[in-house]
């Protein structure tokens, strides 16, 4: 009796010991995976997420569940993701500025180029320079001299300090050798605002947030970022001087480090099949967002580039 | 622009907008009634269903799940005290009185009639008066802001409260309380004392629950008069009479709101305790108001719904989303092929007008789900109290834990429901102080920007361009003392 019983438990063993490693293997994921946004509800990384993890599922075969952990500038999220087990289960959607560049400025509880390795940037925005339509600038030049004559007299208005909108701001101000009157403001779209009712003499934006104020003519774009003009008629940042990875947002999604490589692949795979996906390419079309997917390996060395960048800025910046 | 209007009218006479939007309001008041889960998130969660629907459909579905949630806060906030939200604070001071008078079928009522009444003048008045509020909303700048929020403070301080006195304590605690964390201009890390979760400074949820509703539900347990429900009775409906006594209230509320609703950067938590505290100076017994008044949430609930419209003025005719909650509009306009903005109205006239027609059209049918579903929300009172409080507590806990899922909310909540104990023994009035920390961090940023654009010559920077700031400033404490004064003639006459 016992014996047989021994006898079947033995089997069972070697069956389960058999099935197991490649089973948990298959299975990844087998329960809901969290994705932590370290920013509050609405904004940009937000819409993004809800269209990428309406459409995850059907490549993951799990659900993929936003979790907004906003406070301390990201940090309070960052920090989360960072505690939380490397097991595939707890991703942080973030974007370069927390990620690499708040290091330098502040004392972070966590290291993120130790802590983290990135799996997808799922896509990137280039700024442009705009001031209003009637503004006496009317191009890029004109403003550098303008502020050269007039030193922190002409204001800027940017979505909070060291953010995606002040980086590029300071890092044209260290290039160019001028110096503007930097405003903050709660989010891009106050700071676009500022500059339309004549708070602000010059800001900058996102193509899906320009959009409606350049077919309305209302504003005048200066300078887009990166080496290939997005306007026929307006310079790009290397043409102006202000060369390197300046200006870009990228949106990019990081694990745990020491998360398995399987885990790793499944979720690379199941990227590359999401930015192929009609709907998710309709969906964020729609959104005036990009999709320009870059693997986890391929953005990692990004990542370096921007840690030295950011930290001769600061340096520079705060010296 | 007639003719546009004209065609919007025919477009939003849908019966599938009428579903959807039902749905939304249903779907909306019933998230907005969990504390913890706000109509933000919900709104966030269900944008990309609106994505999959027909322009006149998905969008007037978000705008019901909006609609909504700001009602439905203050449903718990009437029956438990528990105000989920900042704006449903002066509500739930005289509801919750009201519940336990054993009215609390008419405070959900009245909360429900004014709410509506506020928010369909304002999308009224909206729709008439989009240009120049469009014009308005440009003539305020952080200068302005500070200012308006400066003056807000020393009203709410001057007239709530028994003993000004007190109340200005409380309120500098308050603001003290909202420096603790990371300078949100800086980056400077203020009062953490070095530990991490204080750098985010104190959440407000566990802030709110534990002043308001932790007393309340102590209160209830230490009782030992042997009453076994909150209340036995739920109490008659609103009559009309108690209507129209409010409705000048009401009036001044809306007026109130929608002024507060065009100064980008406000909102509703500011014209709330406006339209409250401008009815409790007005009134000729403010002794009455904090003690189950039906005015008081008429004046609030009025301003705070009345704000809605004259929000959504930026989004519409410059494209820019003054907070999250037009953020995730503009994604579902955007997603549409719509996009907000100078050109909308003369590309698409008819849709955007349409869209504002089924706001209004939106109140009309919250008007009904809501009166139908309040005797079933305010039959929860008559729950035996050994079953609701341990339910009220879960919610508590609950509805603090799942905002952002952090061990240390919890923490808080309890420190702060010990506060409110401690604060309620001593006779200090606990809003003054949430209404400095709700409006201190906007303030102090106001301030903070003002000083950026003068670039080290702030004084000459407003005297120069910002006459108006400087007006308002100066009028502030004028406007206190004089509140002041006035309260303490009505009050002991």
């Amino acid at each position: 009796m016992i014996k047989s019983s021994l006898k079947k438990l033995a089997v069972a063993a070697g069956f389960a010991a058999a099935l197991l490693p490649s089973a948990a293997l298959a299975e990844y994921p087998e329960k809901p995976i969290t994705m932590v946004i370290p920013f509050g509800a609405g904004g940009s990384h937000d819409l993004n997420a809800r269209v990428i993890t309406s459409i995850i599922p059907t490549y993951l075969e799990q659900a993929m569940i936003v979790r907004l952990t906003p406070g301390a500038g990201g940090q309070k999220g960052t920090q989360e993701v960072a505690n939380a087990a490397a097991d595939g289960y707890t991703l942080l959607f973030t974007h370069n500025y927390v990620d690499m560049l708040q290091q330098y400025v502040e004392n972070l509880p966590y290291d993120p180029l130790e802590d983290f390795i990135p799996i997808a940037r799922v896509n990137y925005a280039p700024i442009g320079v705009v001031v209003r339509a009637d503004s006496p600038y009317q191009t890029f030049e004109e403003l550098v001299a303008a502020a050269e004559k007039d030193p922190g007299g002409i204001r800027m208005s940017h979505s909070g300090n060291w953010g995606a909108l002040f980086v590029p701001a300071a890092q044209i101000m260290k290039e160019r050798g001028i110096s503007l009157n930097l405003v903050p403001y709660k989010g891009g779209g106050p700071a676009m605002q500022a500059l339309l009712s004549g708070d602000a003499d010059v800001t900058m934006g996102f193509p899906s947030t320009l959009g409606s104020q350049i077919e309305s003519g209302t504003v005048r774009v200066l300078a887009t970022a990166g080496a290939e003009r997005m306007f026929d008629d307006v310079p790009t940042f290397a043409e102006v001087g202000v060369e390197g990875d300046v200006g870009f947002m990228h949106r990019v999604l990081v694990a745990p480090k020491g998360t398995p490589d399987e885990v790793v692949a499944k979720l690379t795979t199941a990227f590359e099949a999401l930015v192929e996906d009609k709907t998710f390419v309709r969906m964020m079309g729609r959104l005036n967002e990009t999709i320009d997917l870059v693997d986890g390996p391929g953005y990692q060395k990004m990542r370096e580039d921007q840690a030295v960048a950011y930290k001769e800025l600061v340096d520079a910046l705060t010296k | 622009m007639l003719e546009q209007f004209m065609a919007g009218f025919g477009m939003a006479l849908r019966l599938d907008t009428f579903l959807l939007m039902s749905a939304g309001l249903f779907g909306g008041m019933l998230v907005g009634a969990l504390p913890g889960f706000t109509t933000l998130m919900a709104m966030a969660i269900l944008l990309p269903i609106s994505f999959f629907l027909d322009p006149l459909v998905g969008i007037p579905f978000l705008l019901g799940v909006y609609k909504g949630g700001i009602f439905g806060g203050s449903i718990p906030a009437i029956l438990v005290s528990m105000p989920g939200t900042g704006a449903a604070v002066a509500t739930s001071r005289d509801g919750y009185k009201l519940t336990q008078q054993g009215k609390s079928r008419k405070a959900l009522d009245m909360a429900l009639f004014s709410s509506v009444f506020g928010d369909l003048s304002s999308d009224i008045f909206t729709i008439i008066m989009i240009f120049p509020i469009a014009f308005l909303v440009m003539q305020f700048g952080p200068p302005e802001l500070f200012a308006v929020l400066l003056l807000s403070l020393v009203i709410i301080a001057a007239t709530s409260g028994e003993n000004p006195v007190k109340s200005l304590i409380m309120m500098l605690l308050g603001l003290w309380l909202s420096f603790i964390g990371t300078d949100p201009l800086g980056g400077v890390e203020r009062f953490t004392f070095g530990i991490f979760d204080l750098k985010s400074g104190i959440p407000l949820l566990p802030m709110l629950i534990g002043v308001f509703a932790i007393p309340e539900i102590a209160g209830v347990v230490m009782r030992s008069d042997g009453i076994r429900h909150l209340s036995s009775l739920v109490g008659e409906r609103l009559s009309f009479k108690e209507f129209r006594a409010s409705f000048k209230t009401i009036c001044r509320s809306t007026v109130i709101g929608t002024g507060i609703g065009i100064i980008p950067g406000l909102g509703q938590v500011v014209a709330a305790m406006m339209g409250y505290s401008a009815a409790k100076n007005a009134s000729d017994h403010p002794e009455t108001f904090g003690e189950g008044e039906l005015e008081g949430i008429a004046a609030a609930e009025a301003a705070n719904n009345a704000v809605n419209g004259p929000t959504m003025v930026p989004l519409l005719t410059l494209g820019i989303p003054g907070d999250n909650v037009t953020a995730i509009l503009l994604g579902a306009f955007v997603a549409q092929g719509l996009r907000p903005g100078p050109q909308l109205f003369e590309e698409q006239g008819a849709t955007v007008f349409a869209i504002l027609i089924a706001m209004v059209f939106a109140n009309v049918l919250f008007l009904a789900i809501g009166y139908l579903s309040i005797p079933f929300f305010s039959r929860l009172v008559q729950i035996k109290t050994s079953v609701l409080i341990p339910i009220v507590i879960m919610f508590a806990f609950a509805g603090t834990f799942v905002f952002r899922s952090d061990n240390f909310d919890l923490l808080m909540l309890v420190v702060f429901g010990i506060f409110g104990l401690v604060a309620q023994a001593g006779r200090f009035d606990v809003m003054p102080m949430v209404m400095g920390f709700i409006l201190g961090p906007p303030m102090e940023y106001a301030f903070g920007q003002t000083v950026a654009m003068g670039n080290g010559a702030t004084m000459a920077f407003l005297f120069e361009e910002r006459v108006g700031a400087i007006c308002v400033l100066i009028a502030a404490p004028i406007a206190g003392i004089a509140l002041w004064r006035r309260m303490r003639t009505v009050s002991t006459s």
